[in-house]
């Protein structure tokens, strides 16, 4: 059976004239895949829209608080583990120099004025280093490079601010 | 009257207040679409507490340029949707249909209600039988009076995809309905229904 343009109409929903409607009606006694539809479309037409039962603003607070305290349980027990393991690992690092000052306490100390010395000396030469580099190195660039340079970590830095503000918008947790 | 609108800028800026009227108003149509898609009041309650859990999380990422109706059953329905999927829940129970769609016992014509009734459970039964996603679609357009554009927005598709989605919904409605019928004829004949 042809069922154009019937089908079309059930379909679209569309408003109908006089003689379309008739021209329907007398379609649908014949057919029973379109009456099926037109079943549908009435059964459809006729739903209800299905509501909670009474209190479900309550339930829900009731929900909301019993999430935000397993959350503060969870970040709780986390930092709990975090702080215990950060300080496992700074026992277990700094247990030879711990046995080594409960041996000798004096060692220890003119080992490490030694060991500061020697770091502000290096640090010291390393600084003169970068003193005669920056002297010198403006002279070997050209200006067009410094001008690349400065627009390359000028977008990087709008990047960072746009990044951060995108990503760490702070969530509203009234508690 | 305090719109939709300043109750989400109120709720974003912390107020709890606000929230819970965010809850009331629209408590119904998400509890609704839930409860067509997933086809159970206990699971179409639990999705919609958790619908509403989410969008109190993710308030602080709406763009107040959409609409915020359109933004929140768009969380509901692809929560539903990633439910179905994970679950594949496709179990039915008829008492707790009847639980919801009791023919109203004060209607005029009480016989005729009670066609209706059972055409609704009908109707609420095969929707089970669709694809997550073209129920959705239908659920959105016959019981939330969404536009084929607001569907499209909420459903993450576009507008023709959503046509084709409904209309594709409808014809499988229908053919199911058909065979049904012809069953239920062909019971009635069996067992010489004076229905006949």
């Amino acid at each position: 059976m042809d069922h154009r343009p019937f089908e079309d109409w059930l379909l679209e929903d569309k408003p109908l004239n006089k003689e379309e409607r008739f021209a329907l009606q007398e379609h649908l006694r014949n057919c029973t895949s379109c009456t099926a539809l037109s079943e549908v479309n009435l059964a459809l037409r006729g739903a209800r829209v299905a509501s909670p039962a009474a209190g479900f603003a309550d339930r829900f607070q009731v929900r909301l608080a019993a999430e935000r305290k397993a959350r503060r349980i969870r970040q709780g027990v986390g930092f709990t583990f975090l702080a215990l393991g950060a300080l496992g690992i700074l026992l277990w690092v700094s247990w030879p120099l711990l046995a080594a000052t409960a041996q000798s306490p004096s060692g220890v100390i003119s080992d490490l004025l030694m060991y500061l010395s020697r770091l502000f000396l290096n640090l010291r030469a390393f600084g003169q280093a970068l003193s005669v580099i920056w002297d010198v190195l403006p002279s070997f660039i050209p200006s067009y490079v410094w001008a690349i340079i400065f627009a390359a970590f000028s977008g990087l830095g709008l990047l960072w601010v746009a990044s951060l503000r995108k990503f760490t918008r702070i969530p509203v947790t009234s508690q | 009257m305090i719109d939709e609108q300043t109750w989400v800028s109120q709720a974003q800026a912390g107020s709890e207040e606000a929230f819970t009227q965010i809850v009331e108003h629209f408590q119904r149509p998400v509890y609704n679409l839930c409860y067509r898609m997933l086809g159970e009041p206990e699971a179409a309650e639990d999705a919609s507490q958790e619908v509403f859990l989410r969008v109190y999380r993710n308030l602080w990422r709406y763009n107040p340029e959409r609409p915020f109706g359109t933004w929140l059953m768009s969380i509901a329905a692809h929560y539903c949707i990633d439910r179905l999927r994970r679950k594949k829940m496709t179990l039915f129970s008829m008492d707790e249909e009847d639980a919801i769609e009791l023919p109203d016992r004060n209607a005029p014509d009480p016989e005729h209600e009670a066609i209706r009734s059972e055409q609704r459970q009908r109707l609420h039964r095969l929707l089970q039988s669709l694809d997550p996603i073209d129920r959705a679609a239908l659920t959105l357009r016959y019981w939330n009076d969404c536009s084929e554009a607001e569907i499209a927005e909420t459903l993450s598709l576009t507008v023709s995809a959503v046509k084709s989605r409904l209309h594709r919904a409808r014809r499988a409605l229908g053919k199911t309905w058909q065979e049904q019928e012809h069953q239920n004829h062909a019971e009635r004949i069996a067992y010489g229904s004076p229905a006949i």
